[in-house]
Order: structure tokens, then C-alpha cells, then sequence
């Protein structure tokens, strides 16, 4: 059974109310989901309320989910939705800046309890996250999903600009643009570095 | 130096989708043109950077059980009867351990009952002094009981005798009363036998005289015919 059928299983074993299934397929995305929203939103908070508002969206909408498409490409696009939502709402359009200013409060929240807790990769691993976030802070929020898409979920200019509703060549230009800014931001990250 | 082909051509190679001989081209001019490479290499390496990133380990969240087992109506594993006494057997466990470290020691006596933690030899002294107490004092009940019963014991061994005694008395008084009248009746008898006898006796003297007198009136007569 490969991945694709075995989401379409818990999804049918959730709808007749196991909540194995259910908890097994939210345990399967939510890494996923997550860290998606980390890089959009730039802080843990911010993160944990874009995941938590992506998988209620997936619990009321599930019975509506027909398999034409991947499950994972169902759950993300239900996840870009919810992220221009929550960026209209804290008007990251406006002032994109704001992205990655709870940086040292996140390193310490992020650190999680168990047996794989390595200290000195933990900080390596927070310290390159947090120098990407706070390039991605630089991107406007479609920009900002662009990469996000392009480069963080390997879709084609295609399928992003069927996502976002905008044609391929505008998808093209603002990636394009994007890389620009994030050059700009790579270098300015080595010249503090 | 800039090169005014550099935006359109880079915009082109990030696009991904290029016709072989486009590419070609490109290559061609990003190998004699230096500041187009320099921007590629630029570009290149900043979406480069991004790959990074290492996924973080998402929070403890609920992952909204508790709305889907509200909305499925399927009982939620901390609200069972038996699930809310979970805590039981740990906690049994606990106490038992912290009785065990702590050598609780629990004494009932007559003042109540007491408690202690840890063991020492005033105690054990204290505990030998109330038990040599509670020894006498359990003789000294036994004692009491024992007497107590023995008294008991012998009221009815006293009242059993007499009753024995009244019984055997009365018995003997009636059989006694049986013998004397039996005797008197003896007696009675023996006294008519007795006069029967002798009226007998009486009789056969008179009898005997009788023919005594006939064979004297005989012989008389007899006398007299000679």
C-alpha cells in the first residue's frame, strides 16, 4: 500500500469515527504543516495557530475530500489558504518585517523533550532556521509562498500558479523576483555573519 | 559591468521549463559573460541556502481529539469510570513506598492510636514496657475469667447435688413408705394366718378330745358289756 492509499484508508477509517486514524493521519502532516508554517509566519505561535486552523479546516472539509488529488496536495493548498487568511489578519502584507522578530523567544521554545535531544545540533539546526526565516522575512507573503512552494515543496510553476490563481509567467516573475531579495538578504546575512 | 541581457536570461534559467537550444545558448553566454555567472552563482547559491532547513519538532498540541471524539461521540479515554481511578494503583504504590523508606511505624494503644517514622531503642524499649503491661494485663483478665467460670461452675455443681439429693430423698422416703406398708400388710396377713391356725389347732383339739371322749364313752361301754 503506498502512501497515497494508505491516506485515502485513514481518511475513510476517520470519517466512520476512528480516531486512530484520524490521530495517525494529523501525526502524519503536522511536521509538515508545521514547519510550512514556521517559514511563512516566522514564529512558533504563529506556526502552531496555522497548523491548528489547517487540520480543523481538514477535520470539517474531510468528507468532501474526493481523492481526484493527493491528499498532501489537498491539505496544502488548504494550508496556503489559511496562511494568506492569518497574513491579511496580522497584516504581514503591510509589514512583512515583523517575521522572525520573536527569534530568540522561538530557539527556546522550540526545543523539545525526548530521547534524540542533542543540544549542540539543536542550536546549529535553530541558528540555520532562524537565518532562513529572517530571509523569507524580507519576502512579501506571495513572494513568500512562492519559494515556499517552489523551493520548500518542489511544485512546478504550473501547479503554483493553479494554486494561487495567477498565471504561470506572473508565478515565474515573482520567484525570479524573490531570489533577487533573497540574494540581497543572503549577503547582507555573511557581511553581520 | 552589467550585461543587459543578465534579468531576462536569469529570469529564463530559474523558469526551468527551457527549449534544449535556449539552454544552450544561455550556457554559452553564462561561460564568456562574468557578471551574468556571478549573478547566477549569486542566486544559486541564496536558493541553496534555503535547503538548509532542518524540520522542527512540532509542540505538544491535541491534535484535535477532543473535538473529534465530542463530534463522533466517542468517550474520551480520561472520562471512563474506571480511567479517572487510574491514579489509584500509583498512588498505593507510592504510599506503600514511603511507608517502607520511611519506616512508618503505627501503634495502637488504649490513649489512640500513634504514629512514627524511623525506628530508634527508646521506642523498642517503650514498645517491650507496654507489651510486659499488656501481658499482665491479659494474665490478670484471665485470672478473673478463670475464677468467674470456676464460680459459676460450682453454683451449679451445688444446685445439680441438691437437686440429686431432694430426688434420692424423696424416692427413698417413698420406697421406704411402700415397705412399711407392705410390712403392715405382711403383718396383717401373717396375724389372720396365725388365727386361722390356731382356730385349727383349736378346732382339731376339740376334735381330738371329741374322739377322745368317743373312744373313752366306747371303751367305757365296752367296759360295760363285759
Amino acid at each position: 500500500m503506498n502512501l497515497t492509499d494508505e491516506d485515502e484508508a485513514l481518511i475513510a477509517a476517520a470519517l466512520n469515527g476512528s480516531t486512530y486514524a484520524w490521530e495517525k493521519l494529523v501525526k502524519r502532516y503536522e511536521s509538515k504543516i508545521y514547519n510550512h508554517g514556521l517559514r511563512l509566519m516566522g514564529n512558533s505561535t504563529d506556526a502552531m495557530d496555522l497548523m491548528q486552523e489547517v487540520f480543523l479546516g481538514v477535520y470539517r472539509n474531510l468528507h468532501r475530500f474526493r481523492g481526484d488529488a493527493k491528499f498532501s496536495s489537498w491539505i496544502f493548498r488548504i494550508a496556503y489558504n489559511k496562511a494568506v487568511d492569518l497574513g491579511r489578519r496580522k497584516r504581514l502584507f503591510s509589514s512583512h518585517t515583523r517575521v522572525g522578530e520573536q527569534e530568540e523567544m522561538d530557539v527556546l521554545e522550540s526545543i523539545p523533550g525526548g530521547a534524540s535531544f542533542e543540544p549542540e545540533k539543536m542550536v546549529v539546526d535553530q541558528e540555520q532556521n532562524q537565518r532562513i526565516i529572517a530571509m523569507l522575512g524580507k519576502l512579501p507573503i506571495e513572494q513568500r509562498l512562492i519559494v515556499e512552494l517552489k523551493v520548500f515543496q518542489a511544485k512546478t510553476f504550473q501547479e503554483i500558479a493553479d494554486v494561487q490563481d495567477v498565471s504561470e509567467n506572473t508565478v515565474k516573475t515573482r520567484f525570479y523576483t524573490a531570489l533577487k531579495k533573497l540574494k540581497v538578504a543572503s549577503e547582507e546575512n555573511h557581511v553581520l555573519s | 559591468m552589467s550585461c543587459p541581457k543578465t534579468e531576462h536570461l536569469l529570469q529564463e534559467y530559474f523558469a526551468d521549463d527551457l527549449a534544449p537550444l535556449t539552454r544552450e545558448e544561455m550556457e554559452n553566454h553564462l561561460r564568456f559573460c562574468d557578471h551574468c555567472s556571478a549573478e547566477l552563482e549569486a542566486l544559486m547559491l541564496a536558493q541553496s541556502s534555503l535547503n538548509h532547513w532542518q524540520d522542527q519538532r512540532v509542540p505538544h498540541w491535541d491534535r484535535g481529539m477532543e473535538l473529534f471524539r465530542r463530534e463522533h461521540r466517542v468517550p474520551s479515554p480520561g472520562f471512563s469510570f474506571w480511567s479517572k481511578l487510574q491514579w489509584v494503583p500509583s498512588a498505593a504504590s507510592f504510599a506503600m513506598l514511603a511507608i517502607l523508606l520511611l519506616n512508618v511505624t503505627v501503634v495502637s494503644s488504649d490513649s489512640g492510636i500513634s504514629i512514627s517514622f524511623g525506628a530508634n531503642k527508646i521506642e523498642s524499649a517503650l514498645l517491650e514496657s507496654r507489651l510486659f503491661a499488656f501481658e499482665q494485663q491479659q494474665e490478670a483478665d484471665m485470672d478473673e475469667l478463670v475464677q468467674r467460670f470456676e464460680d459459676r461452675q460450682d453454683s451449679n455443681n451445688i444446685e445439680l447435688l441438691q437437686a440429686v439429693i431432694d430426688q434420692t430423698q424423696q424416692t427413698t422416703a417413698e420406697n421406704l413408705d411402700l415397705i412399711y406398708a407392705f410390712f403392715e400388710q405382711q403383718r396383717l396377713q401373717d396375724l389372720e394366718d396365725m388365727r386361722l391356725g390356731y382356730q385349727e389347732l383349736v378346732d382339731s383339739d376339740y376334735a381330738t378330745i371329741r374322739s377322745l371322749q368317743q373312744i373313752a364313752q366306747f371303751v367305757s361301754y365296752q367296759g360295760d358289756i363285759r
